[in-house]
């Protein structure tokens, strides 16, 4: 079984509800003929670089699905006996788009996965190596400071208390 | 000599990249590949690899073919 896409092009004046109908009709073409849907994707209104039956907006809808090749043939001669549909485009996935798509999954499970437990361990030693250089420098002058502070501090005091 | 030291080594953008699959439906990266008349820009000019230019040049006819891309551009004088 391979992986199918088909874009098509829809009359954009025409009723969200029936773009929605139109669009599960296609559904069932595939589902009837043992397809499986992957995915539906509604790209929305969009103007068309050129016009197409005097048209100059149209609205763009995918399904990705899953078949044998007899589905294609299918859906075509639905695409050219429904009216609204200005244009349609159904392609196979080639091997190329397949690659890319393992990579894509597996770029996300990376990030998903494992980026946690490999981010902390690359940050955690450069923060740990900067800032302890960093701030025992820090501490070190600021220690001083400090003690020179409770030095003043404990003898205000006492002249207040002697007072 | 003259067109030896004038010619630049031109590297396929593909390559460089890393790409897999060209997409016909980003359709703002094809166009970095047409003329202003919407022409496919030819490969030693663009540098693009054989491989890529092939890949290319379908991804860009799908993308005309939905009326992504146009096929010639409005050109007024």
């Amino acid at each position: 079984m391979a992986i199918y896409e088909t874009i098509f092009i829809l009359d954009s004046l025409m009723p969200p509800k029936e773009i929605d109908a139109t669009i599960e009709r296609f559904g069932n073409i595939i589902a009837s003929n043992g397809g499986k849907v992957r995915k539906v994707d509604k790209w929305g209104k969009r103007r068309l670089a050129y016009e197409i039956h005097k048209k100059q907006y149209g609205f763009y809808g995918s399904i990705e699905f899953e078949g044998t090749g007899n589905i294609p043939k299918e859906l075509e001669s639905e695409y050219n006996f429904n009216d609204k549909v200005l244009r349609y485009l159904t392609y196979r996935y080639e091997r190329r788009k397949l690659k890319a798509m393992a990579m894509d999954e597996e770029g996300k499970s990376i990030k998903q996965e494992p980026a946690p437990v490999v981010e902390p361990p690359k940050k955690t030693p450069v923060e740990t190596t900067e800032p302890k250089a960093a701030p025992a420098a820090e501490e070190v002058k600021q220690e001083p400071e400090e003690k020179q502070n409770e030095a003043l501090q404990p003898e205000e005091p006492t002249n207040e208390e002697k007072n | 000599m003259n067109m030896l030291k004038f010619r630049r080594k031109r590297v396929c953008s593909f390559c460089q990249e890393g790409v897999v699959y060209i997409d016909f439906k980003e359709e703002k990266k094809l166009l970095k590949y047409l003329t202003e008349q919407g022409k496919i820009i030819p490969r030693h000019t663009s540098g693009t690899c054989a491989k890529h230019q092939r890949q290319l040049a379908r991804a860009i006819k799908r993308a005309r073919h939905l009326a992504l891309i146009p096929f010639v551009a409005d050109f007024t004088r």
